[in-house]
């Protein structure tokens, strides 16, 4: 028994254990408040608020969830299914939304469709008598849907392109038309795609803060953010985080439940489905429907926003800018590249393995995406000061004069929290790229006297490195767009783009905020550039 | 003839063809091999006669009834012609009695379930009908995928390379089974594959397919 465990250990898993242990600490810290006494302030949110957040929270996520699954999938099928003019342009363009966060959009149009803005001055122009409000529940929606819907475009897209036409071609043959087909055969197949898609939607909603605060919309992270800041009561925070969770564990059950002992995929030679060119009226309005969506949910608020950086470029563009620049792209640089290396590890630890703890590991150390960013603050937060407790003798031995408080007023709090919430989407890329490339290269580097580090080095990474860069530039994108996290934990006077665009909003100066929200957004874009371009050379096929 | 094709030629480029000029006949009720090497165009024929490709020139007529020809295509939902895939390709989210039922849409409730259970009698499977296709063995799935393209009557049956996903021990058995299924419902089939032995035990006839010609024909007398 002893000499097995030693056998395993090695790197690979004394990293993932480590990480694994330090993924969970916190969120017990969140499961064992709960169990504690209420506080006055909870017992008021229980009795008068929270089935509004509960109602307002399963509303806003329902219909987000419901119109990006259309949206996405129409995109998806678009794209793979058809051949028309601008296809390939579109194939990528409609995964550039996922450069706009929410809350910029949000922004963006909130001003757009204000009196003065420049929706509503041309709506007069034309003398057309409509007024739009879109800071509510609807104006959430729709900011939500156009911004989140490439999760779900990208992952059905990939499936699309990837199921065999035999599924197809067998159901025409059985007397299904088009449409029948479609429903009853393509699209349950696609099941895994657009469920996976559309619960990154569903997690990222429930994660938003600069949206709901923005449009005083009473969900969920609205709740725990007025909690933690405005009443100052870090435990009804965590209560309300816990009730968060609760909810997102039975959203993932039911879709469990409801999938029973279905499978969706079996392995089927044969090509996909040869893409169809469009006819007739079909040729101008399908694709113009993809266009419209673009324009909303890109091309609009960029456009929008490169106005107002005119406008105020001179004022904003400053020394103190670079720096908050700088701050935004070292931030993000090194938490990717911390985030990367360890899902690298954990990748390695579990390849090829059906073993139950090494299971259990992985699922709690891809635990962080599932969790809204406001909940996976406080509880970092609290774990933070815990160790600066303990290790505060330490503080003293080396300086006497030392703050009770050093790790967790820094930014390794921080850059732990974005390594924490983005570990999953850095490891489900590398795991895809292992699985591509199957073990034997590894096998046989290792039975010819390779150690496990030079295998690593030498065989692995070069064989995953598209899966690697992958996994770098989704990580890179979402941390520089983070909002809820940073707000809560950066250091004080530490900004970023994301917190001054937020600072700048709040403070209802939109116009200034352009020219940060341009920068992320831009960085951003290049990044999805790349990810969209990149090709695979010299990437083996699996040989196992 | 139940089953005429005339003159057809195939190809994917305008000037490469991966069919020339091929031309049978079938009697109802007959079971035709097709055979030839990977490359030859017997699973390009079978997709002609599907619908599920465009012939470049020919005809093709299937029980009176004009599928194909130099001013008719009929869509392969129009067709009435079953066809059991190489790797089957049952449909993964749905049990055995759903994949039979597929179809059958046609047909009343009570009608439709009926012909599944009369389906999974032919084929001995009464036992699995709600298992789902990947709880089956792979000559449990190919006698499920069987039973699908049976269910609705087609006038005649395709079958492309049924035996290539199985083990020797089982094809021969199997082989047998699928004669004996396709003779009790007096089908009309045409199968295609790439191995004699496979014709011998299945067909009334061999088609020999070369570089997209058929060079040969040999009946198969059996006692």
């Amino acid at each position: 028994m002893l000499s097995r465990i030693r056998r395993n250990i090695n790197i690979f898993s004394v990293v993932s254990i480590v990480a694994a242990a330090l993924i969970v600490i916190p969120m017990l810290n969140i499961l064992i408040e709960i169990f504690n006494e209420p506080t006055p302030a909870w017992q008021h949110i229980r009795q008068n608020l929270l089935t509004n957040y509960i109602i307002n929270t399963t509303i806003l996520i329902g219909f987000v969830a419901v119109f990006s699954a259309l949206i996405g999938v129409f995109g998806a099928t678009m794209v793979t299914r058809y051949e028309f003019k601008g296809r390939r342009l579109l194939s990528w363009f409609l995964m550039l939304p996922l450069a706009m966060p929410s809350y910029i959009a949000a922004y963006a149009y909130a001003d757009m469709v204000s009196y003065t803005g420049s929706l509503a001055r041309m709506f007069r122009w034309l003398n057309i008598p409509l007024v739009i409000n879109v800071m509510n529940m609807p104006g959430a929606i729709f900011i939500f849907t156009l911004t989140l819907f490439p999760y779900v475009y990208m992952l059905t897209r990939g499936a699309l392109s990837k199921q065999s036409a035999a599924f197809s071609e067998n159901a025409r043959l059985l007397g299904a038309g088009k449409v029948r087909t479609f429903i009853r055969v393509v699209l349950p197949l696609l099941r895994p795609a657009l469920v996976a898609g559309t619960l990154l939607v569903v997690l990222e909603t429930l994660n938003d803060y600069g949206v709901v605060a923005y449009f005083n919309v009473r969900v969920f992270s609205f709740a725990i953010f007025n909690a933690f800041e405005n009443l100052g009561d870090t435990p009804a925070a965590i209560r309300l985080s816990g009730v968060l969770m609760v909810m997102v564990f039975i959203i993932i059950a039911i879709e469990r439940f409801i999938r029973g002992k279905r499978r969706y995929s079996m392995h089927v030679k044969g090509r996909p489905l040869p893409r169809v060119a469009l006819k007739g009226w079909q040729r101008f309005i399908l694709p113009s429907l993809l266009w419209v969506i673009m324009v909303l949910a890109f091309f609009l608020p960029l456009a929008q926003l490169f106005y107002y950086a005119t406008l105020t470029f001179t004022s904003v563009f400053t020394l103190s800018f670079v720096y908050l620049t700088i701050n935004s792209l070292t931030l993000a640089v090194s938490a990717t590249l911390i985030t990367v290396l360890i899902a690298l590890m954990l990748a390695n630890y579990n390849r090829g393995s059906q073993n139950r703890f090494k299971k259990g590991l992985l699922k709690v150390t891809n635990l962080g995406y599932a969790i809204p960013g406001a909940v996976i603050a406080i509880a970092v937060m609290i774990f933070f000061i815990d160790i600066d407790h303990v290790l505060y003798p330490i503080y003293q031995f080396i300086n006497p004069n030392s703050p009770r408080l050093v790790l967790s007023s820094t930014l390794v709090m921080l850059t732990f929290a974005f390594v924490l919430r983005f570990m999953a989407i850095g490891y489900n890329s590398i795991e895809a790229s292992y699985d591509k490339i199957g073990d034997t290269f590894t096998e046989a580097s290792y039975v010819l006297n390779t150690s496990k580090v030079k295998t690593l080095l030498k065989v692995d990474i070069p064989l995953i490195k598209h899966g690697l860069i992958s996994a770098a530039i989704i990580v890179f994108i979402d941390v520089i767009k983070e909002l809820p996290l940073t707000l809560i934990l950066r250091p004080t006077n530490y900004n970023t783009l994301a917190t001054e665009v937020f600072r700048y909003a709040r403070e209802e100066m939109l116009q200034e905020s352009a020219v940060p929200a341009l920068v992320l957004i831009l960085v951003s874009s290049v990044l999805i550039y790349v990810l969209t371009h990149y090709k695979k050379k010299g990437v083996p096929i699996n040989v196992r | 003839m139940y089953v005429r094709i005339e003159d057809l030629y195939f190809g994917y480029t305008k000037n490469t063809h991966v069919l020339h000029n091929v031309s049978f006949a079938m009697q109802e009720g007959e079971i035709v091999a097709i055979l030839g090497s990977s490359g030859s165009g017997k699973s390009t024929l079978l997709r002609l006669l599907s619908g599920l490709e465009m012939p470049s020139k020919g005809r093709i007529e299937v029980n009176e009834e004009t599928l194909c020809s130099a001013n008719t295509f009929v869509e392969c939902e129009k067709r009435h012609v079953g066809m059991v895939f190489q790797d089957y390709a049952l449909f993964p989210h749905m049990d055995v009695i759903k994949n039979i039922a597929f179809g059958l849409k046609h047909l009343s409730k009570d009608a439709k379930k009926g012909r599944v259970q009369a389906m999974l009698k032919l084929i001995n499977m009464e036992e699995k009908s709600h298992a789902f296709p990947h709880e089956l063995s792979g000559g449990q799935q190919q006698r499920i995928a069987l039973a699908r393209a049976l269910a609705p009557s087609p006038d005649i049956l395709l079958l492309d390379e049924p035996f290539s996903n199985l083990d020797e021990d089982l094809k021969t058995k199997i082989r047998h089974e699928l004669r004996s299924i396709m003779k009790k419902t007096a089908m009309t089939a045409i199968f295609v594959t790439h191995d004699y032995d496979d014709a011998l035990d299945i067909a009334d006839r061999i088609c020999y397919l070369e570089d997209g010609r058929i060079v040969h024909e040999e009946v198969i007398k059996r006692s």
